[in-house]
């Protein structure tokens, strides 16, 4: 009798349990209503294209802001944005852009050359901060307003010649420039909304806000509630505005992807951030998975701080780079997912092959150290590794830690700092060594190895060799065919690699879970993501079985 | 009544019969007993680790992986195939020993401070409770945090810590309790006889005071593991390779489908020790329940 009762009241309890879990989840209410759900991975540091960095950031603000060119998430070719056309110069030098007539801002002001002109002299500007000022380097005299060595920007190689007509003038041939026009910061902002809510150089000031932001891309902020999402309406006055196939886009910052993956399988989200290591086999072995693997341009490195002890020693840093078994790591901890990365452009960037100058070699790793005056470990003074908190990292870490243990006999702590925090310590360089990704911004050798040059706003190693600098400053835009200056690369990454300012692990995939429900979203080498393209169909499963 | 508690005083200033009576009933108790016993054998295992553990807690064996328990590793391994069984034994070493310390610190401040206070009264109470309260005000894991950033990463800085920031209750329990005892009749007479204030504090206040003091120190053990488990997720705790049972907890929850082995023995540790607490706590306090002693 007591049992009976007890049954039936677990039983009551579940349906309660069941009735208020239920009702529709976010992706088939999403799928009714054309909104996306998407996972992106953690609360952005800010939306001001000339301020953040970052690839959340970079989700987001490619969602409300678009360049002159866009890259096509199928092909990686540049299509008309802002500008509806182009013209280059035989000598590749004058780009000459026409602003679509129908490009508009969000309050409904046309878009002019002059504000592009507005918007690149505040990237530019020193004042500004902008870590990714040197996007716009190719231009002439760029790099000297930057710098501050002028302060003119009228001698900048930037000219409207009139409201419809950009010209853009080059140091010199620069074969991936239209590229970069799909950077954000090389994006337009609106000048008089920047001007009313604080100085044109000014950082973090409110124009970023819901109801302040003006912006011209697909979709306009309706929402943005710190940490917990930020909302996305489709906008009335983007010139191609009839080919955005969504009604609206919700952000999450899912920080933790055990909970991301959760999250999906729930129904919350269309598409995560990442997964969970130890569920990529659960997801490969499933029919038609929602896990979508693809090779990525970045690398996943550490710094190593040149300027404070022990790794100011080249020899330190040759020790800790040899010994650890990258192929091991990546077969094991890592799940196959990647591949093991020996330099800092990752392989076939653009048929780029980078130098490979170093094996998995304990024994020589320890005569190293020794050299270095630390025979077996004896006399190591510790050594600190930071990382942003996420789970993959910290495995990573303490697999690391414990191959120098073996094959070093070194102490090595990890720790780690929440995304702000390891930011900040990473950019004043206060670490010894840290965790760090690049992604490329655009698919060129370029882009990986203009990071250690010496005032590189991202090198954060304290590495610099005014020879490295020549090499990738002069010589290799200068290089007559592909060849020559892919040589000129070779044997800079070369020079780079022998100092050894970082520690390659391993060269990304992307790995999403993308719901059967997404068309539009291909897997690319940049997993450059363009919303116009994408559209949820809500008779997903009539098609999926279908198929079957 | 009156005589009953007379009678008791100078028992208890004559020796030991608090403790063994105290004693006699605790045997009584299974439950209590049990929970010592499983405690004891918890605390004997922790400190013996070192020479008992199967293998080494650090050393990895990346291609074996997560193994599910077997006759080599009981427990089963972690993702970097070292063994369970080692790594939660070495997490109990660092949670039975936040657990522990950091509830002492917690405890020898906050009694002295509450009953300092309780029994001086007067200003010196309502100063001493007033810092209490400001203390209270501020956010402690604010303090945890500005501490280790200022003294810089160390476990046994963690316990201080965590026990420094710990005792508040602890004081305003004891207070209220002396305050309460210091009416008693049996005190006054202690008073009378001219015992020094540190002396009656320690004679007769501090046992009086047990059963409460004992109830919230189970409390207490438990919500500091918990607080370590919390510090090191944050970053600011233990750092691997060491670890604790929270932090094994907190990786074995997000590889439960997976690994479920890896949640479910490090789990059953800490709630083995959490039940063998209460437990004995419970059994502690009826025993040394000092009023109801001659029944």
């Amino acid at each position: 009798m007591n049992h009976k009762l007890l049954c039936c009241f677990l039983a009551a309890l579940l349906i309660t349990l069941t009735a208020c879990g239920g009702g529709e989840s976010n992706v088939a209410q999403g799928n009714r209503e054309g909104i996306l759900h998407f996972g992106n991975g953690s609360e952005p540091q800010g939306l001001d294209p000339h301020v953040v960095t970052g690839v959340p950031e970079n989700k987001l603000i490619r969602a409300l802001f678009e360049g002159l060119a866009v890259k096509n998430p199928y092909t990686l070719e540049p299509e008309p944005g802002v500008a509806e056309s182009w013209d280059i110069s035989e000598d590749g030098r004058i780009i000459t852009f026409h602003i679509n007539p129908q490009a508009k801002w969000s309050n409904g002001e046309a878009m002019t050359a002059g504000d592009y002109i507005w918007s690149w002299e505040r990237a530019l500007s020193p004042k500004m901060g902008n870590l990714y000022a040197y996007m716009l380097f190719p231009i002439v005299n760029s790099e000297a307003y930057a710098k501050g060595k002028i302060t003119d920007f009228d001698e900048v190689g930037v000219k409207a010649l009139d409201d419809q007509t950009l010209q853009v003038t080059l140091n010199e041939s620069t074969p991936y420039f239209i590229q970069l026009m799909d950077h954000y910061s090389t994006f337009a902002v609106h000048p008089e909304t920047i001007e009313k809510h604080g100085k044109k150089t000014d950082r973090f000031t409110k124009w970023t806000r819901v109801a302040n932001m003006v912006n011209n891309g697909p979709f306009n902020l309706s929402e943005w509630k710190l940490n917990r999402r930020i909302a996305m309406v489709k906008s009335d006055t983007y010139w191609d505005r009839d080919n955005v196939k969504l009604n609206g886009v919700v952000f999450y910052p899912t920080e933790n992807i055990v909970s991301e993956e959760r999250m999906f399988r729930v129904g919350q989200l269309h598409y995560t951030q990442g997964i969970p290591l130890d569920k990529i086999p659960v997801y490969q072995a499933m029919e038609d998975t929602p896990y979508i693997q693809a090779p990525y341009l970045g690398t996943y490195f550490y710094l190593f701080n040149t300027t404070r002890p022990p790794v100011d020693d080249v020899r330190v840093r040759k020790a800790l780079s040899m010994s650890i078994d990258r192929e091991k790591l990546n077969n094991t901890v890592l799940q196959k997912t990647n591949v093991a990365a020996y330099s800092i452009t990752p392989p076939d960037t653009m048929g780029y092959n980078p130098p490979r100058l170093f094996d998995y070699d304990p024994a020589l790793a320890r005569t190293l150290l020794a050299d270095a005056g630390f025979p077996d470990g004896e006399g190591w003074p510790g050594l600190e590794l930071v990382y942003n908190t996420s789970e993959s990292h910290r495995k990573i870490a303490v697999a690391l830690q414990q191959m120098w243990k073996d094959a070093l006999n070194i102490e090595v702590t990890i720790s780690n700092q929440e995304w702000k925090v390891y930011l900040d310590s990473v950019t004043q360089m206060d670490f010894q060594i840290a965790r760090r990704g690049w992604i490329g911004d655009y698919v060129d050798a370029n882009n990986f190895l203009d990071l250690y040059l010496t005032d590189g706003g991202n090198n954060n190693t304290g590495f610099s060799d005014p020879r490295y600098d020549e090499m990738i400053l002069k010589l290799a835009p200068q290089a007559k065919t592909r060849e020559e200056r892919y040589r000129i690369f070779y044997e800079a990454e070369t020079m780079l690699m022998e100092q050894m300012p970082i520690l390659p692990v391993y060269t990304y995939t992307s790995k999403h879970l993308i719901h059967p429900s997404v068309k539009g979203l291909p897997s690319n080498l940049m997993d450059s993501l363009n919303l116009k393209y994408v559209s949820l169909d809500p008779n997903w499963e009539k098609a999926q079985t279908e198929k079957k | 009544m009156t005589t009953d508690v007379i009678s008791d005083i100078t028992e208890a200033e004559q020796g030991s019969s608090l403790w063994h009576d105290a004693w006699l009933r605790l045997r009584k108790n299974k439950m209590a007993l049990f929970g010592g016993i499983t405690l004891l054998l918890f605390v004997i295992i922790a400190i013996l680790t070192p020479l008992i553990a199967p293998y080494s807690y650090e050393t990895q064996n990346l291609d074996l992986g997560a193994t599910p328990p077997s006759a080599a590793h009981w427990l089963g391994t972690d993702i970097f195939g070292r063994d369970l069984l080692t790594q939660v034994m070495y997490g109990g070493r660092i949670s039975l020993a936040v657990g522990f310390v950091a509830t002492s610190v917690a405890l020898v401040i906050g009694i002295t401070w509450g009953a300092i206070a309780g029994y001086v009264g007067g200003r010196v109470d309502a100063v001493m409770m007033r810092l209490v309260d400001i203390l209270y005000a501020l956010p402690f894991m604010i303090f945890i945090v500005l501490l280790m950033v200022v003294f810089g990463r160390n476990v046994l800085l963690l316990f201080l810590a965590i026990g420094a920031v710990e005792w508040l209750t602890m004081a305003r329990i004891m207070r209220s309790q002396v305050q309460q005892l210091r009416q008693q009749e049996f005190v006054e007479a202690a008073i009378s006889l001219g015992l020094p204030p540190h002396t009656i504090i320690r004679r007769h206040l501090i046992p009086n005071a047990l059963g409460p003091i004992i109830v919230y120190t189970t409390l207490t053990i438990p919500s500091v593991m918990l607080l370590e488990a919390f510090l090191s997720f944050l970053g600011l705790g233990i750092q691997p390779p060491q670890t604790s049972w929270g932090l094994l907890i907190s990786y074995g929850a997000e590889t439960m489908e997976e690994f479920p082995w890896l949640l479910i023995f490090p789990g059953l540790a800490l709630t083995l020790t959490l039940f063998s607490l209460n437990f004995l706590g419970d059994g502690l306090r009826d025993a040394l329940d000092v009023r109801r002693s001659k029944d």
